[in-house]
């Protein structure tokens, strides 16, 4: 904790104290005196009801402005006269939000007592607005957000790391690293933990793609115009079996609900100079006027790259494109919200053709050459071997709010995701290779559904109850025995209640899960008949939470969660050399689920001009999945294969994450961001391979004054410190972790106002010194070098801004 | 519509969409026929035939599901002070191909490489004798001297190496080799 904005907290209540009249010191006793006695009463208090009507400036009414608790997650929108009305409130003194586009956001403090409680609000104008929520609105919301550990990644600063992978774009949070397939794959590690143990939720439907592999990056496009929260940690009871290690949460922005407003909209463009990455984006919404309550959004995106360069070389065949598309279509009326929204991502990428290997000797000679074999020219060409994707989303949701406060929704979500894998080996014989067909190739398609109930508030307690379900199938187009085709249904039911009382807030929920799994796998691994196996899975899930705002301006939430994974089907099945590593891994049949239960703690601060949150956490696991190397290698035709077992053991993983930043003064601000973790094997006595290594980012913020056009201009340094990981097994990897390294990014941002319309320049140069450096988390660090200095020009238009 | 007419919809949407949920779960999921055709090097003959005449030797290792499960690997025991005429022969047994022919049509992506280990390193040597477009060896063909002297044990390691990007100079290895054997060999004095 900041010693100083301690005391300055401190001194503050006295002279605030000091200052107050006899009466206000008297009223505020009172107050006080009130909330103990309700606190420790057991007799039922009336409920109250705040109204009030919302006004611009000059005194019009203004309609459709959110009313929002943010303590209490509950709110209202003021009808066309202005009004709203959020009702069954208890006694206690709430922060309410005042928001709407195009005007400051107003926070207020209201003390709900023994009668119905009126306020008014008059909202400024804002000159530049955005469609997002505002950033005042952020210091309660990062306060009150969450018992555990969770970070939100606002729509402006997801506009400075526009145009690159989700896992890149949540790097920067504490606690988060990537896990990195050269450079056109990445996906993200949240507490040393990802892929199957990582829940992506993408418009409220859990992503089901091919998640099982370390070279299979989230389908998701990087400029949808979403709000990104990650959960940190245990998860499992509002999202499900899987959501053992976190969820990272993609939630599509509000739809626009104003008739009278014109087309809004964005368009974003960037250009990267290292792979001549090119990337553009254009999202259109609009509410209609002519049907009432019908308002809907368009967005598509193109991303094109070629080859990344390391310092030295180009990595041949890194190149990528990727095209995305996504519809969203609202509808409201009285308390039915109805959304339905439709997207489409592609993409095909090349992978590092010198990460191809053939067997084990291969790859040690590979290592000790220290460079690629051959490192062509830069080209745009995307060649074998490659990946080509595509994954289809199509959700509906419904979602009915009852004038007794409680909520229902209702979702369904349909997934198609299509996967195939070019081998750079083609087949031998020349009509087989005229069809050009992929070596892999696995489609899965799945429906899922889920429907919650948020209850009327009772007394001090707020809860949901909820059921879900998914029924999934994969088909393998080509070979049999990596992956097997199967079926799978999984079912949940879920109960989560809160109870909150002024600055205290507890949690408690349970889940009851259900997995069906059908696979048809090889009866001797690569040969013999396709046999039928089926395995069913149930286990329960729960949480225990609580967050105290016990200051303005600091609040601390802990948490203690179990939550458990049924073993996933290439875990079970899997049988065959993976390429690019060289490993024959052999799957268990007969695993049986994994369980974490782990504890955390999280200190939040927000106060005028310091911010800090920090995180501490324990996870143990209950029969931890993971490769187990077998001392005896596998010999082939092809070469010898070190082999690894699917196996289970007990594992812990411990850990701290925080990021912190200072206002020096009002034009400068540093700040912090702190990430380690420690995975160990507790039966081995060994550490737990493929951890993040420890880092610290470290970022110095100028403000420097609007001139001219330029409106909020800023300048950031950062400096971002990778250790080596000095933590892995002995005997499970080919080559040590490579070396820390150190980068430094630089970047300048500013509104240009042109005419009426603000355009958003951001200009930065990553890996400003281009350092020569391996990551220890990038798959292909036996091969090749991770990417050089890239200068990055970053724009975004709004449309219809006047 | 009231309030409970919007629940009722709501409800009614809910059990519509859990029959589609399970109504898609009901065909048979039994692998298609394509699955499983990947090509792979099942079987490697190598027939050496004395080049001053008589009965030629065959090595055969063989793994008929590919993944070394069933590996078996025949010894070979070559005649002291005999220079031996050999070739190679390729076989992808689970689709019936004979990758021979097409290493052949592809010879400049791909070159053998023979070498003698263990005891016999200093005894045998292997000279590749045939070539493709760009004179470069190919070793589909090729020679096997074996020195006179006293008996000795070792190995013949035989590396098919594939060139798919890198460009083939005929004196270094790719990574990506196709085949990767060891021949147990013993010589006979």
């Amino acid at each position: 904790m900041d010693r100083v904005s301690a005391v300055r907290v401190a001194i503050r209540g006295i002279t605030l104290w000091l200052d107050m009249s006899p009466t206000s010191r008297l009223l505020l006793l009172r107050v006080v005196f009130a909330l103990v006695a309700t606190a420790t009463s057991f007799s039922t208090v009336r409920s109250q009801t705040l109204w009030g009507v919302t006004r611009s400036t000059d005194g019009t009414s203004l309609p459709g402005v959110n009313v929002f608790i943010p303590g209490l997650q509950r709110g209202a929108v003021s009808d066309s006269d202005g009004r709203y009305e959020i009702s069954h409130l208890e006694p206690g003194t709430y922060r309410v939000q005042f928001s709407f586009v195009g005007f400051r956001t107003q926070i207020r403090e209201v003390t709900v007592g023994e009668a119905d409680v009126k306020v008014d609000a008059r909202l400024e104008e804002d000159p530049i607005w955005t469609d997002e929520v505002l950033v005042e609105t952020k210091k309660t919301d990062a306060l009150t957000l969450d018992s555990r550990s969770v970070s939100v990644l606002e729509s402006r600063r997801l506009d400075e790391v526009r145009g690159q992978t989700l896992g890149e774009t949540l790097e920067h949070l504490p606690g988060l690293a990537t896990l990195q397939t050269g450079p056109s794959i990445s996906k993200p590690i949240v507490r040393g933990l990802h892929s199957q143990r990582v829940l992506v939720l993408n418009a409220g439907v859990a992503q089901e793609g091919q998640q099982w592999g370390g070279e299979h990056a989230p389908e998701i496009d990087p400029f949808a115009p979403v709000r990104i929260e990650v959960v940190k940690g245990v998860a499992g009871v509002e999202y499900g079996a899987g959501a053992i290690g976190g969820v990272i949460r993609l939630e599509p922005l509000e739809l626009p609900d104003d008739p009278s407003r014109p087309f809004s909209g964005t368009f974003a463009g960037n250009a990267f100079s290292n792979n001549y990455q090119g990337a553009a984006s254009l999202y259109l919404q609009h509410a209609s006027s002519r049907l009432p309550g019908v308002s809907w959004r368009v967005q598509g995106s193109l991303r094109r790259a070629g080859d990344a360069r390391a310092p030295d070389y180009a990595i041949t065949n890194s190149a990528f494109e990727e095209q995305n598309a996504a519809v969203t279509l609202g509808y409201r009326k009285a308390g039915l919200d109805l959304m339905g929204h439709v997207s489409h991502f592609g993409t095909e990428l090349g992978i590092f053709s010198g990460a191809h290997i053939g067997n084990r000797d291969d790859l040690l000679r590979a290592i000790e050459r220290g460079e690629p074999l051959v490192t062509p020219d830069f080209s745009f060409d995307i060649d074998a071997p490659k990946q080509r994707i595509s994954h289809e989303l199509a959700t509906l949701r419904g979602t009915y709010s009852f004038d007794s406060g409680a909520k229902l929704t209702t979702q369904y979500g349909f997934q198609y995701n299509h996967r195939q894998e070019f081998d750079a080996h083609r087949p031998y014989n020349d009509s087989l290779a005229a069809l050009n067909r992929p070596a892999f190739e696995l489609t899965l398609a799945s429906h899922s559904i889920e429907s919650t109930f948020h209850h009327r508030p009772v007394g001090n307690l707020l809860g949901v109850v909820g059921i879900s379900g998914m029924a999934q199938t994969n088909r393998n187009g080509r070979t049999g025995f990596l992956i097997p085709n199967f079926r799978a249904f999984t079912g949940g039911i879920f109960a989560r209640e809160t109870w909150l009382r002024n600055e205290v807030q507890l949690d408690v929920g349970t889940r009851l899960d259900y997995r069906w799994v059908r696979a048809w796998p090889r009866e001797n691994g690569a040969s013999g008949d396709f046999v039928r196996r089926v395995n069913s899975y149930v286990n329960v899930s729960g949480v225990v939470g609580g967050l105290w705002h016990f200051s303005d301006s600091w609040s601390i939430g802990g948490n203690l969660g179990s939550s458990w994974r049924p073993p996933s089907v290439n875990e079970l099945y899997n049988y065959g050399v993976h390429h690019g590593t060289a490993q024959f891994e052999i799957g268990d049949p007969d695993l049986s689920s994994e369980r974490s239960t782990g504890i955390d703690a999280t200190l939040r601060h927000s106060g005028t001009s310091t911010r800090l949150e920090a995180s501490v956490y324990a996870t143990y696991f209950d029969g931890f999945i993971y490769l187990f190397p077998d001392p005896e290698p596998r010999v082939t035709i092809r070469g010898t294969f070190p082999t690894f077992f699917y196996a289970q053991s007990d594992a812990r993983l411990t850990g701290f994450d925080a990021s912190a930043e200072v206002d020096l003064s009002r034009l400068f601000t540093t700040g912090v961001v702190v990430s380690v973790v420690r995975g160990d094997n507790l039966e081995t006595n060994e550490p737990l391979v493929q951890m993040p290594a420890d880092r610290l980012r470290l970022v110095g913020h100028v403000n420097i004054p609007s001139f001219g056009i330029a409106r909020d201009p800023h300048f950031e340094a950062e400096w971002v410190l990778t250790a080596r990981q000095t933590r892995y097994p002995a005997n499970a990897d080919y080559a040590d972790p490579p070396a820390g390294y150190r980068l430094l990014n630089l970047s300048i941002a500013a509104d240009l106002q042109a005419g009426n319309t603000p355009i958003h320049l951001h200009a930065s140069v990553q890996n400003a010194l281009n350092v020569t450096y391996r990551d220890y988390l990038s798959r292909f660090r036996y091969f090749v070098d991770d990417p050089g200095r890239s200068f990055v020009l970053r724009m975004s238009v709004p449309i219809g801004a006047s | 519509m009231t309030n409970i007419d919007n629940y009722r919809t709501l409800v009614l949407a809910f059990v519509v969409a859990i029959g589609l949920v399970f109504a898609s779960g009901c065909d048979s999921e039994d692998p298609g026929d394509d699955a499983g055709e990947s090509e792979l090097i099942t079987r490697v003959t190598l027939t050496l035939t004395p080049s001053g005449g008589g009965t030629a030797l065959t090595a055969v290792a063989s793994d008929p599901d590919g993944d070394g499960a069933n590996l078996t690997i025949d010894n070979l025991t070559l005649a002291a002070g005999t220079t031996y005429n050999g070739t190679i022969q390729l076989l992808d047994g689970i689709n019936n191909e004979d990758i021979t022919a097409e290493v052949e049509q592809e010879s400049d992506a791909h070159q053998f490489w023979y070498t003698a280990e263990g005891g016999i390193a200093s005894r045998v040597s292997v000279a590749i004798t045939d070539t493709d477009e760009n004179s470069l060896p190919v070793g589909l063909e090729f020679t096997v001297t074996v020195s006179a002297g006293a008996a000795a044990t070792g190995t013949l390691n035989v590396v098919l190496s594939h060139y798919d990007n890198v460009v083939k100079n005929g004196t270094t290895r790719s990574d990506e080799s196709d085949i990767d054997i060891d021949f147990p060999v013993t010589i006979a004095p």
